[in-house]
């Protein structure tokens, strides 16, 4: 898989939504519109707004013609456990059924497509560390092969108690809690409506090892690499790795390209595959 | 542009081929069976289409999902003619539950769990040896949304030969969701009855390989002619037939089909009263001019919902009714809703003929629609 050459596509938006210092998880969290909502889907639509806010596009109609690509691993972890210990300590008529649709990964990208009327598809990948770089290039391909007119990645990772715990018991110290979101749209499309281009994307790749994935992208050995500096920061970031990566790079660009390589180092949860995305200054 | 479909295997609750589970839904059985895995004290609906594969009856055991994934996978390269081992060869796997079962036996038992377990690329790159491993999970969409994906990586040159699956099992967190909001329980799915009351997880496996038309040497089971994928945007959780209108018009506009060139619809008819009316109305709006319109037909009630596997076992066999020229009716139907009066549903007993050109829908929580449309080799 590559980054299809016959669309040239672009970050035009970036939003933050990480529990600490800038964005306080109490208050943001709780906002009209959150209940029964869980903290994954909170975060995902905070940073969905930020973003889309960023790229200008809040509100836009052409929204509706829009793909939604979210990535996560452990968004739902908290919903399916506590149904269990619910269960298992009493029955299922102590269920909440407000809590039901959020027993299945694809909540917070079908909270972000309903809040937003976002129409196109609506993907969710669960795809461990490397699952955020992915999503990024399957957001180029979903434009490239004319199913989205532009899309929202996000990144999503809650801390919740079981999460912790499996954290906890793989030699995981700290780790993230919040989402970050990208607007990702053809370079065309960006300077047609006088869009800031904070990147563009040139290049993508996955293999079973660091060597082979930057090989596939087709990365220069003179681009800056990126790797685990989300990790030193916040801690594992698991499946919002890749797009914490790219909101970081973006905010760093010069002139020199950077690459992002996802999942190859001990810091991370996972390390099963590595994927690697070239980020271009413009 | 067409693809290919040169494998195919499946395994759930009524069979481990794609053949055996085609000749079980065509003779009327069904999968549904008292519920092995949990203590059913704690709920109020008993039932449910397992895969009945534990070593020990009532003790379960993690990493199901997986163990059906590779075999399938295994099953359809072989099928193919292909090699087991595929170096950089991708995956795409659509679930919904991924490997939540195994979470909550964690939870609850202590039961050994890495983060890498939940996704799949681990066991498939141990297996087949390729890391191209991507794990979908848009829910009951997921395995329909993995093949339009794998089109597309066709399409925009990137592969040749791409593998989709989908596998689903059944967790104990979603019996429980489903049991709390389904009042009364249901005793069957029965899709379009104006009795239905709900939709009955079901568990298994599917996968096919899929390559651009022409590279393959070998038999072909059928063709891929377009996949759409959507979302209604609409409501949380109620589908929206307008964006089930807007994924099938979709499906046909990339397929270059009109209306009257489809044969017969596998649909989604989970048996939930919203879900079903919401497709029903949307078939009846897209063929209204279609003379005489495709037969149409549901498979869940033989082997339950089998979540984001669910809209690829709708493809599988729908080729086998193709290739067989018997197509399973729908099984208790009786009382059908107005809404698919106008429709041409099949119910009871299969119906024979020569078809060419099958629709397959799937229709997630949260308005996620995916819709392909398939061209299947007659026998």
């Amino acid at each position: 898989m590559r980054i299809p050459g016959a669309v040239r596509t672009a970050i035009t938006g970036v939003g933050w939504a990480v529990a600490g210092p800038g964005f306080d998880a109490a208050t943001e969290l709780a906002r009209r519109g959150m209940r029964h909502k869980d903290r994954a889907s909170r975060f995902a639509l905070r940073a969905a707004e930020r973003a889309l806010e960023d790229a200008g596009l809040l509100g836009a109609a052409e929204l509706g013609g829009a793909a939604v690509v979210l990535s996560s691993d452990f968004g739902n972890l908290d919903t399916v456990c506590d149904f269990v210990t619910t269960i298992a300590t009493s029955n299922s008529s102590d269920i909440s059924p407000m809590r039901v649709p959020h027993l299945s990964s694809q909540a917070p990208a079908a909270w972000v497509a309903l809040q937003h009327g976002i129409r196109g598809p609506n993907l969710t990948l669960c795809n461990g560390a490397p699952g955020g770089l992915d999503a990024v290039a399957w957001a180029c391909n979903l434009i490239a092969a004319s199913r989205a007119t532009s899309a929202l990645v996000i990144g999503v990772e809650p801390d919740t108690p079981p999460v912790a715990r499996l954290h906890a018991e793989t030699a995981g110290v700290k780790w993230i809690d919040g989402a970050v979101g990208l607007v990702i749209e053809p370079v065309q499309h960006a300077v047609g409506r006088g869009a800031r281009i904070r990147a563009e994307i040139a290049g993508y790749g996955k293999g079973d090892d660091e060597r082979s994935a930057l090989e596939a992208a087709g990365a220069a050995p003179t681009s800056r690499r990126l790797g685990s500096e989300p990790t030193a920061r916040f801690g594992r970031c698991s499946g919002a790795l890749g797009v914490v990566q790219c909101a970081m790079a973006v905010e760093q660009m010069d002139d020199v390209a950077v690459v992002a390589v996802s999942g190859p180092w001990a810091g991370e949860s996972d390390e099963t595959s590595v994927s690697a995305l070239v980020l271009t200054p413009r | 542009m067409t693809w290919d479909i040169v494998g195919m295997s499946a395994v759930c609750s009524l069979g481990d081929s794609v053949t055996g589970i085609h000749e079980a839904l065509c003779s009327g059985r069904s999968g549904l069976a008292p519920v092995s895995a949990f203590d059913t004290s704690r709920y109020r609906a008993g039932s449910a289409y397992e895969v009945p594969d534990r070593a020990r009856p009532g003790v379960d055991e993690p990493l199901r999902a997986t163990r059906w994934l590779v075999r399938v996978i295994r099953e359809a390269l072989s099928d193919a003619g292909l090699p087991a081992a595929v170096p950089g060869l991708p995956v795409l796997v659509g679930t919904t539950h991924r490997e939540m079962r195994t979470a909550e036996l964690w939870w609850q038992h202590r039961a050994p769990l890495a983060p890498a377990d939940l996704h799949f690329t681990s066991a498939l790159r141990a297996a087949f040896g390729t890391s191209s491993v991507h794990t979908i999970s848009s829910a009951c969409a997921s395995s329909l949304y993995a093949l339009g994906m794998a089109t597309d990586l066709i399409a925009l040159g990137d592969a040749d030969t791409v593998v989709v699956a989908g596998t689903d099992s059944i967790t104990e967190s979603s019996f429980g969701g489903f049991d709390r909001i389904q009042f009364p329980p249901p005793s069957g799915i029965r899709m379009f009855d104006r009795s239905r009351c709900g939709m009955i997880m079901g568990e298994g496996a599917v996968a096919v390989v899929l390559r651009r038309t022409g590279a393959h040497p070998g038999r072909v089971h059928g063709q891929v002619r377009g996949v759409s994928m959507n979302c209604d945007a609409s409501h949380p959780t109620a589908p929206d037939p307008a964006g089930i209108v807007r994924a099938i018009e979709d499906a046909h506009h990339r397929a270059g089909v009109a209306p009257d060139e489809i044969d017969f619809v596998v649909a989604h008819g989970s048996g939930t009263p919203q879900s079903d009316l919401a497709e029903a109305v949307a078939l009846r709006q897209v063929f209204k001019a279609a003379d005489p319109g495709p037969l149409v037909t549901g498979i869940k009630a033989g082997m339950g919902h089998i979540s984001g596997g669910a809209g690829l076992l709708n493809l599988v066999i729908a080729l086998e009714a193709i290739r067989s020229g018997t197509l399973p009716g729908i099984s208790d139907l009786t009382d059908p809703i107005e809404e698919t009066k106008e429709l041409r549903v099949i119910s009871g007993a299969p119906a024979t003929g020569s078809f060419g050109t099958a629709q397959v829908h799937a229709i997630g929580m949260g308005g996620i629609n995916a819709v392909a449309i398939v061209e299947g080799a007659a026998q």
